[in-house]
């Protein structure tokens, strides 16, 4: 009878009967997949498809006040509700009562002052060109004060958001004061408006921006939220092994089977490989299975397909590799955990602080500097750096260097300490 | 006149860095064919002797030599001529008796359709053929500790090492492991047991060593030890011997 076969089918049995180890690879990895890509999705189909709920007391008592309400409402980004009504010191409340996201006040000299702004910028400017004289331009500069618009939000917004919207009202703004300067400087010149044909050109956007994702190969890869999160999740849930693998070392070290494998000729070599195959099989399905999932179910529930690299030969390599990184750090644990409880706990910690400071979570390139430094100790961050290289950017085989020599070094260094540890117990 | 099967010369162990010896300076021969009996108080260093004995730790110092078929080996060379029963349930809870019989088989090299055959014999000496498929999770104490047994015994061994083989059991249990190990002997098995239950031991062994702090104390047959050292039985002479310190 074939040792090997034997040894397999036992690791299998055994694989089987772990019915937490295998919901924690299988279930657990499909359910964060799906549910961080929908919130992902859904966060950005918020910013860019739903609008905002956006509360205007409008004080001003010019005309800029409605035109700025206009050109927000024209952007399409807001749901406006204008309540001019309003003191200025229930605004805080009423942002929150009425269900608002933000709000806005417009303060009763907002015209005002970007009309005495327009004629500051004009008058420098005809200045300039000598068309006037500098004393009238300075005196007129000294009267001007701040000119300050309050923006209120929910503090549920987040940071990254906050700062979108307020870019987005900047624009209209800076808009809207760009048109009044240009008029001033007409109606200095002594037009009475801007002319039809100018007036015309200024309203079109003559320069606008395509986006497009950087890439090495000939294909362009969208980024959306499957391709970042598909590989990344899988990745996080294969080095998750380490409670089943781990647990399962401990438990044959202690129960004696390991002594007793010690007294049966290449027994324990044979019984260590046995678990590295089939958790490598193991490791490579819970790829399979989720990249199938992100291409053919995904796109049915209205989330983004996933699509697979061109470099095919790579993602195998980068797989297998990480698959086998997993399974070393996996084996490690279990040679020097005492007990079963302290692999499934200091794996799983240690697996969820990799992934932390990897970039699994959120991407490394927004840490601080000495976190992405520290981050590189973390296989999950060279995993996914390799990943990214190839679902995100297409990338080739050198670009994939670093990635490939981290994983050697890391899956050597597990394999030396783990030998050291059975030789000098003479399991080997 | 018998054929040694196990000579060890000046078998001397030390743990770690500690400067007293598990076992020092033993000097033991085990003849083919015997049940041999190492006893002692606890942490007299009978595990430790089985332990090198089965190749499991390494010696400090000394030598241990096999002969099998009047050839002296390394033990290296004929470990699957050996059977090792350890104290502690060393099989798989979660699989069936079957399996585990099949998996320690398996990698004892042995044929598929000899490991069925013996399991099946195995089994039924032991009275677990009613629960071969069953997982062994499932099963008492005695059946788990004759199943410990069976797997020790699939590959025949010419020399089993059992470590208190009928620890924790009834007496059911005991009889039907005791009775089982004398049939292997009557075939030429040689049995090198340790147990705590003395009366056991002066009934089943042969010979027996009594082992106290690292040593042999005593090395003879059963009925000369107790008739040298004038005493009743084995375990007073234990006592006489060891005194009536408690041991840890």
């Amino acid at each position: 009878m074939n040792k090997l076969k034997v040894s397999l089918v036992k690791e299998i049995l055994l694989l089987l009967s772990d019915k937490v180890g295998l919901l924690l690879m299988f279930v657990m990895p499909l359910l964060l997949v799906f549910i961080i890509t929908v919130v992902q999705d859904s966060a950005f189909k918020l910013v860019n498809e739903n609008k905002i709920e956006m509360l205007i007391v409008n004080k001003d008592q010019g005309n800029l006040g409605d035109s700025l309400i206009d050109n927000l409402a024209l952007s399409g980004s807001f749901n406006i509700d204008v309540s001019n009504e309003l003191l200025e010191d229930d605004i805080k409340k009423q942002t929150l009562n009425r269900d608002k996201l933000i709000a806005i006040l417009i303060p009763k000299n907002f015209t005002k002052k970007i009309n005495q702004n327009a004629e500051k910028i004009s008058n420098l400017m005809l200045t300039e060109f000598g068309v006037l004289d500098s004393t009238n331009v300075l005196a007129k500069n000294q009267s001007l004060k701040n000119n300050n618009l309050d923006f209120y939000f929910d503090p549920i917004l987040q940071e990254s958001f906050r700062i979108s919207i307020l870019s987005g009202i900047n624009t209209v703004l800076i808009g809207i004061e760009n048109r009044k300067m240009l008029q001033q400087l007409f109606t200095d010149l002594g037009y009475e408006k801007i002319p039809d044909h100018i007036q015309k050109e200024l309203g079109k956007q003559n320069v606008s921006i395509n986006s497009m994702p950087a890439s090495n190969g000939t294909s362009v890869m969208v980024p959306n939220s499957s391709q970042h999160n598909v590989p990344a999740w899988s990745l996080f849930a294969m080095f998750f092994m380490v409670i089943s693998l781990g647990g399962n070392i401990v438990k044959e070290r202690l129960s004696g089977s390991f002594v007793r494998l010690q007294t049966i000729p290449s027994a324990f070599l044979l019984t260590i490989w046995s678990k590295v195959i089939v958790y490598l099989f193991v490791s490579l399905s819970q790829l399979t299975i989720m990249f199938c999932i992100g291409m053919f179910v995904f796109p049915h529930l209205g989330l983004p397909e996933l699509k697979m690299p061109t470099n095919i030969l790579a993602l195998i390599v980068i797989s297998v590799l990480s698959a086998y990184a997993a399974i070393s750090y996996s084996l490690l644990i279990g040679v020097y955990a005492k007990t079963q409880d302290q692999a499934g706990g200091f794996g799983a910690i240690s697996i969820i602080i990799f992934a932390a400071i990897g970039g699994i979570w959120v991407p490394s390139f927004i840490m601080p500097e000495y976190m992405q430094n520290i981050g590189m100790i973390s296989p999950l961050h060279w995993c996914i750096e390799g990943y990214y290289s190839l679902f995100l950017k297409n990338g080739e085989w050198n670009e994939l260097t670093g990635t490939l020599i981290y994983l050697l070094l890391f899956i050597f260094g597990c394999q030396f300490f783990t030998f050291i540890k059975l030789r000098k117990q003479n399991y080997i | 006149m018998e054929s040694p099967i196990i000579t060890a010369v000046a078998l001397t162990k030390y743990y770690g860095k500690s400067e007293k010896p598990s076992l020092d300076t033993i000097n033991l021969t085990i003849f083919k064919g015997e049940k041999f009996g190492v006893f002692g108080p606890n942490g007299a260093g009978k595990t430790t002797l089985i332990s090198l004995l089965c190749n499991i730790i390494k010696a400090t110092s000394g030598t241990i030599e096999y002969t099998f078929d009047n050839q002296k080996k390394n033990i290296k060379e004929k470990l699957n001529q050996v059977g090792f029963v350890p104290q502690d349930f060393a099989f798989y809870a979660e699989l069936t008796a079957n399996q585990n019989l099949y998996y320690f088989g398996g990698v004892y090299g042995m044929s598929s359709i000899n490991v069925k055959e013996q399991s099946a014999h195995l089994l039924e000496i032991l009275g677990l053929t009613s629960v071969a498929d069953k997982k062994v999770k499932s099963y008492s104490g005695g059946m788990k500790r004759r199943l410990n047994l069976a797997i020790g015994l699939i590959h025949s061994p010419e020399i089993i090492f059992l470590d208190e083989p009928t620890v924790g059991v009834d007496i059911h249990s005991k009889l039907t492991i005791i009775n089982h190990l004398e049939e292997l002997n009557k075939k030429g098995v040689t049995i090198i047991y340790t147990s705590h239950h003395l009366k056991e031991a002066e009934d089943f062994c042969s010979r027996v060593a009594l082992m106290d702090n690292g040593k042999v104390i005593a090395l003879d047959t059963v009925s000369e030890l107790i008739k040298i050292n004038n005493a009743a039985n084995l375990e007073e002479l234990m006592i006489n011997l060891t005194g009536k310190e408690l041991r840890d």
